[in-house]
């Protein structure tokens, strides 16, 4: 189950992103985005982050993911198409050597913090 | 308030690939991580490909993924080489050897008298697949008993891969394996995946594989 240890990573990644000095807790939504090939299971990583969340210091993270679907670029005859079904095969031209162009990758697209009056951020806005 | 950022989640993991990357570099030492289902028959092709290897003059080592066990290092130690175990637990662990794994192991070998690193990775289609750890070529053993829909069940590992070594060849007059529709299905997967029958038990292939690897360790 690697989604154990990329729920690891997400969290090493947002606290990685944080202004210095600024409070983990005052961490609200985590979006990722999640490329279809990577082959994990949306449910199974936000039961895994919700469960690890509190001892990486944010209890108050909530994990918003988002799926990209995949898309390939023929190399033979440059046509570029998604698939639903793992067959990398070009519908055009029937040729195999083709790219992946989107749907690999797991990234870390955005953070949302509650404002802290300053105590954290040094902002005061609606979050 | 919002913190834009865009980041790859395992930046961490591919850097410290990056540290063993430059390592293996450093010292001319060519790695394959090979991955497969739990039983393909990854330590036995090993054990019978090794040998000439050595016959051959490279100097090989191994970083055995084991969950649980140290019986695929026992069943290698008779080969006189280096093999570090990389646990994780006694009771299970992790589904896949991560680039910190083969980080701590690094140290254990000389690796200014390696040629060719073997990491054995936890049996496993899916989570190996996800991660590099500095290797110059990722393999898979596929062998036939499990079923011809697993490159359309397990798309990364067969995308990321650079050889499938097809195994257990021995058995196809037992089974009723269609050994045709297990490589069209490769095909249809991943075309640019070069395909190498074998057999641990007659041979066949061993030659053919080992040569695939002193020509890609050229390239």
């Amino acid at each position: 189950m690697h989604e154990l240890y990329i729920a690891e990573c997400i969290l090493k990644s947002v606290a990685d992103s944080l202004p210095p000095g600024m409070n983990p807790q005052a961490v609200e939504e985590v979006r990722v985005q999640l490329g279809k090939l990577d082959a994990v299971v949306p449910d199974t990583l936000t039961f895994l982050f919700d469960a690890i969340k509190t001892n990486g210091g944010m209890p108050n993270a909530r994990l918003a993911l988002s799926e990209i679907e995949v898309v390939c670029r023929c190399e033979n005859c440059e046509n570029e198409f998604g698939i639903e079904v793992p067959v990398f095969l070009c519908p055009s031209c029937g040729s195999g050597n083709v790219k992946v162009l989107r749907g690999r990758g797991i990234t870390l697209t955005g953070i949302q913090v509650k404002d802290e009056n300053g105590e954290d951020d040094g902002n005061s806005g609606n979050s | 308030m919002e913190i834009p950022v865009i980041r790859d989640v395992l930046e961490e993991s591919n850097a410290r690939a990056e540290e063993n990357r430059k390592l293996f570099d450093r010292h001319g030492v060519f790695v394959v991580n090979m991955m497969s289902s739990p039983g393909a028959g990854k330590t036995t092709l090993l054990q019978k490909s090794i040998p000439l290897l050595q016959a051959r003059g490279r100097k090989c080592a191994v970083i055995e993924g084991d969950i649980t066990s140290t019986l695929d290092s026992e069943k290698l130690s008779p080969l006189g080489i280096p093999v570090v175990q990389a646990n994780t637990e006694p009771f299970g662990g992790d589904c896949h050897i991560g680039s910190h794994l083969v980080q701590a192991a690094l140290p254990h070998f000389d690796l200014a008298n390696t040629d060719i690193l073997f990491i054995e990775n936890i049996g496993n289609l899916v989570c190996p697949a996800e991660f590099y750890l500095g290797e110059d070529r990722k393999v898979v053993v596929l062998s036939i008993t499990e079923g011809e829909d697993k490159p359309l069940k397990y798309p990364l590992m067969f995308r990321e891969c650079q050889l499938c070594l097809l195994s257990k060849m021995d058995l196809a007059p037992h089974l009723d394996v269609n050994v045709d529709q297990i490589k069209e299905n490769i095909r249809r997967t991943n075309a640019q995946l070069e395909v190498i029958p074998v057999s641990a038990r007659t041979g066949v292939g061993i030659e053919e594989w080992v040569e695939w690897l002193a020509k890609s360790r050229s390239t």
